[in-house]
């Protein structure tokens, strides 16, 4: 594995040039380790994973939809690509080998593939919540849409009445202290007509609590930590002992971990904490394509606009801005309405349009790829158990 | 009652209809807050509907209007199409509180929550089983529950809908619905429902008890309080399913008139609670695969297969339809569990290796508790018969019988795969006794250590029909004729020496006929044989033979050998002994003493204990 691929000096991680060495020195070896010429063909294995990790996130770097919905189809997709041909490596090396050193570097995999589970039901129910988003948004789009010949009050205070309920809803997401019912502003009149009308109701409203399936105290942030924990390049003699098989964990976990980060910081979530380093050797084919859309969305995440976002996926922060726009052109206007700001009106619709369509279309197939990651994980995980099982 | 939205059949002039539909905006303004905001009551308020009727009939009107024979509107701001808007945001409003103010939570306490269970089995094991279960693993001489009907019977109609909104209140909703979806607002209309609905549905939950747990959070928790929460679960879901879920769905068929116009908003409303629900039994099936762990995956297994037609029936179209295939999915992941524990366990039978000889030669820990979960397993046949569908020798071609080449199969033709596991189990059962056996330094110990457990094993199958069944008469008589043999065994290893002594050879000096007895041989014998009877007295007293009718029939059989034969020894030779010095140190018992001595045999008790009655 030419590792000299790399421009630009490796920060030199202790590990770059070993990491380096161990694989040439696996290589070239002439007195293979096990007796047998199975060892270069190890090495190539091992090589072609690594390679085809680089390659899928190369893609996803190379895109330009990043953060969007079919964006994340996309990572989704090459996180399952990853984990297919990751358990059929496991299959193979799992039953041959020394027993303590593989078992050991498999618990630690299928430990961390856990903690993943509920980071996806957690996304699941942010999917969840960005179609309730969706449908708020569908109504204004459909109020001010193309097909209105013209555009009545009744039309804008329904499309008022929509983006007020979403501007509500999307601030009750993002109050972390507040209670659990919000006391939300009906439509009588306006945003800004208040109290006396409302002793109708107890507390209406989207409350947070009903969308979630984890507890309250559950922690995405605390989440990801515990999938990072303690993720070190194995080094040398680990990687001789166990054939390889180290290097492939350790490739697979930090994907874990990547794929998992991102999901929690597009979509929304308790506690969605983006603190999580990757702190990989640069020898590894695969670490510049990760870091570098690590940096990129860690970039996205501090702009000024993205800052106290819900989720930095595409379309969140599409509806955000629009609703936002829509919201305050629509306060001001008066009857009748002058051109300029109808075509404003328009226009702010017709962006709308296109993200409720992006999220009619993709957002059912993307709950249904997460649902299968969930499934994926825990098939290789009593497939794996199984095979434990049998040779302990 | 409001009226339906179908136009009327007479047709009126343009000049009525003019002056209807402005009255009807009239109407609609007046009821405007934000034009007329000293209205502040609710049309909708249970008491008269006057108002209200007036209300949706002047939409009807405005409705009907808007057709291609519309007039011209008179101002913008009041045309027909903003007026509807007007009217549409009141409805909601007006829907919304009806909802919320007119809700009747459901008394679920008072639930006859025993009768929404089916099966006969699911409901012994909630109200039985509690405890006996898991006590019954460790516990020496109980059996389970027994004759629980284990019968998979099926009702036709379990589910209950009660009524979440009074009658009246639904008609109105449902008179508001239709104005809503037939205006172009449906989504508003399922959105104020859903959200609506939402926090009765989230409060039903709670108060039956259903937790929001990770998955984290139930791989950290012990067993036993995992098992307290299937058990809760086991309750709640039923009440969840066949009473929550669908009086909300019935209510959402009322509310919004079809079915199909149903679905987006009952889906809405209880997805998130129906995904809370079933991540319990989800999170059980994805943990850590231990024996004990078995009968209440299997508990949970029989509930969610229980409820699942009923879950297909609710969760019957459109986006709820994945609940429902979650729901099957995780009953599949259950049963991979089962299979899974019960694979664990075999291994756990096989892998078993504690070196620490039982004292006493009495049952061994291992023995109870592998009896008692194939019991248990017995119990379960009818689920476990339909999960169960491989054979051990198909799972242990390759390794397993190359690491233990001394194993004896037995062939499993004619067998049930659950029946083959069992006798399977049995067998390495056996085996693994057998080398705890060889630790044992007393040959005879080891033969009644073997023998004791055996024996056990095979009363447990003749205990309990089901598991008779299984294992077969056939293999019983196999087991049976080895525990005799071993009792057989264990008499020649521990009497034989002791018999010896009574024999007639040595003794007689010369072939011929007359007396010429060695009367030091003699005496060597007596001593011989006191001391041997002695020891084997001393050691064997400690011995324990569980079960009192085999401790019996062995004394009995020791008897029949050890009396007749010291009876004619002394008979034959008494005389010599006793014409000598110090006769009763040779003479030591008499028959009927050691007739006595046996019955300390096999008591587990040290003979100090015991005071031991002489006769000279």
């Amino acid at each position: 594995m030419p590792a000299t691929d790399y421009q630009g000096s490796s920060a030199a991680a202790p590990f770059a040039s070993l990491g380096r060495s161990i694989l040439s020195l696996r290589r070239d070896q002439t007195h293979p380790v096990d007796g047998s010429d199975s060892v270069s063909g190890h090495d190539r294995e091992l090589d072609a994973f690594q390679r085809h990790v680089a390659d899928l996130f190369n893609e996803l770097s190379a895109r330009d939809d990043l953060l969007s919905i079919a964006w994340t189809r996309c990572l989704l997709d090459s996180f399952l690509i990853c984990l297919e041909e990751f358990r059929a490596v496991l299959f193979v090396r799992r039953c041959s080998g020394p027993r303590p050193a593989v078992d050991r570097l498999i618990a630690d995999f299928f430990e961390r593939a856990v903690k993943a589970l509920d980071v996806c039901n957690a996304i699941r129910d942010g999917i969840e919540q960005v179609r309730q988003w969706g449908k708020l948004v569908e109504i204004a789009a459909i109020a001010l849409g193309k097909d209105q010949k013209v555009l009545g009050e009744g039309q804008l205070r329904r499309a008022k009445k929509a983006v007020t309920d979403l501007t509500l809803t999307m601030l009750d997401e993002k109050d972390t202290g507040s209670s659990v019912f919000t006391h939300r502003n009906r439509s009588f009149g306006r945003a800004g007509h208040n109290s006396g009308k409302d002793h109708h109701y107890q507390g209406t409203g989207h409350s947070r609590s009903l969308s979630w399936s984890v507890s309250r105290s559950w922690s995405a942030a605390r989440q990801l930590q515990a999938i990072g924990n303690n993720l070190n390049a194995p080094r040398g003699h680990e990687v001789l002992a166990t054939n390889g098989l180290s290097v492939f964990v350790y490739t697979m976990n930090n994907v874990l971990l990547f794929v998992m980060w991102a999901l929690v910081a597009m979509i929304p979530c308790h506690d969605r904490g983006l603190n999580v380093h990757f702190s990989i050797p640069r020898s590894f084919v695969w670490a510049a394509p990760i870091s570098l859309l690590h940096e990129r969305i860690t970039e996205e995440s501090k702009r000024k606009d993205k800052r106290n976002s819900s989720g930095l996926l595409k379309e969140i922060t599409q509806i955000e801005k629009s609703g936002r726009h829509l919201l305050e052109l629509l306060d001001v206007i008066q009857f009748p309405m002058v051109e300029e700001k109808e075509m404003g009106v328009r226009q702010e619709a017709e962006e709308l349009a296109q993200v409720c369509d992006a999220i009619k279309q993709g957002l059912n197939p993307m709950e249904r790829q997460v649902r299968e990651v969930f499934h994926r994980i825990v098939r290789s995980r009593t497939d794996g158990l199984e095979c434990s099982v049998m040779h302990s | 009652m409001a009226s339906s939205g179908s136009s009327e059949a007479a047709m009126p002039s343009p000049a009525t209809a003019i002056a209807d539909v402005e009255a009807a905006e009239q109407l609609i303004h007046r009821w405007d807050p934000v034009a007329s905001p000293s209205h502040d009551r609710m049309l909708f308020d249970g008491s008269d509907r006057a108002d209200a009727e007036l209300y949706l009939r002047a939409i009807d009107h405005l409705r009907q209007s808007l057709g291609p024979s519309s007039p011209a509107p008179a101002s913008p701001s009041r045309s027909p199409s903003n007026t509807i808007q007007i009217a549409m945001a009141r409805l909601e409003d007006e829907f919304r509180n009806l909802l919320l103010s007119r809700s009747a939570e459901p008394d679920l306490e008072s639930l006859d929550l025993g009768s929404l269970s089916i099966s006969s089995r699911s409901s012994d094991h909630d109200h039985d089983h509690d405890h006996d279960h898991d006590q019954n693993l460790s516990d020496a001489e109980d059996d389970p529950g027994g004759g629980s009907t284990r019968v998979a019977s099926r009702s036709a109609s379990s589910i209950r809908e009660i009524d979440l909104v009074p009658p009246d209140a639904v008609q109105d909703l449902r008179s508001i619905a239709e104005r809503m979806v037939a205006a172009g607002y449906a989504r508003e209309c399922a959105q104020a429902y859903s959200s609506a609905r939402k926090s009765a549905v989230d409060t039903g939950l709670r108060h039956l008890g259903v937790e929001r747990l990770s998955i984290g959070d139930v791989q950290r928790l012990e067993w036993e309080a995992l098992e307290a929460k299937i058990r809760r679960w086991i309750r709640a879901a039923r009440a969840c399913v066949r009473v929550l879920f669908a009086s909300e769905r019935r209510l959402c068929d009322q509310v919004f008139g079809t079915p199909s116009s149903a679905d987006a908003p009952f889906a809405e409303t209880v997805k998130g609670a129906a995904i809370q629900l079933l991540s319990f039994p989800e999170a059980i099936s994805i943990g850590r695969r231990s024996p004990e762990k078995l009968f209440k995956i299997l508990d949970l297994h029989d509930a969610l297969s229980d409820l699942l037609p009923d879950i297909a029936a609710i969760f019957r179209s459109g986006p709820a339809e994945s609940i429902h295939t979650q729901a099957a999915d995780i009953l599949a992941r259950l049963a991979e569990a089962a299979r899974g524990t019960l694979s664990e366990f075999e291994n756990a039978v096989l892998r078993e290796a504690s070196r620490i000889p039982v004292p006493g030669g009495t049952l061994h820990p291992l023995t109870r508790y592998v009896m008692n979960y194939i019991s248990l397993i017995s119990d379960y046949q009818p689920t476990l018969n339909e999960l169960i569908v491989t054979t051990p020798s198909a799972r242990f071609s390759g390794e397993e019988t190359t690491d233990h080449p001394e194993i004896n199969f037995p062939d499993l033709d004619n067998r049930t795969p659950l029946a083959s596991h069992l006798v399977w189990i049995i067998v390495v059962l056996q085996h693994n006794l057998e080398n705890k056996a060889s630790l044992y330094k007393d040959a005879a110990l080891s033969h009644l250590f073997l023998m004791n457990n055996l024996h056990y094993i095979v009363n447990k199958v003749k205990d309990s029909p089901e598991l008779r069944g299984m294992i077969g008469d056939e293999y019983l008589r196999r087991l049976t004729g080895k525990y005799r043999q071993l009792a057989t065994s264990y008499q020649r290893a521990a009497w034989v020496k002791i018999l010896h002594c009574l024999r007639d050879e040595g003794i007689h000096v010369s072939g011929s006929f007359s007396s010429g007895v060695s009367k030091s041989t003699l005496r060597e014998r007596f001593k011989a044989f006191n001391a041997a009877f002695d020891e084997a007295y001393r050691t064997q007293a400690a011995w324990f033979v569980p079960d009192p009718q085999l401790r019996e029939e062995l004394r009995i059989s020791i008897s029949e050998r050890l009396l007749p034969a010291y009876r004619a020894f002394l008979g034959r030779f008494r005389h010599h002994i006793e014409s000598g010095r110090h006769p009763e140190v040779y003479i030591k018992y008499s028959v009927e003493d050691l007739e006595m001595a046996l019955m300390d045999f096999f008591e587990g008790c040290p003979p100090s204990v015991h005071g031991r009655k002489r006769s000279h």
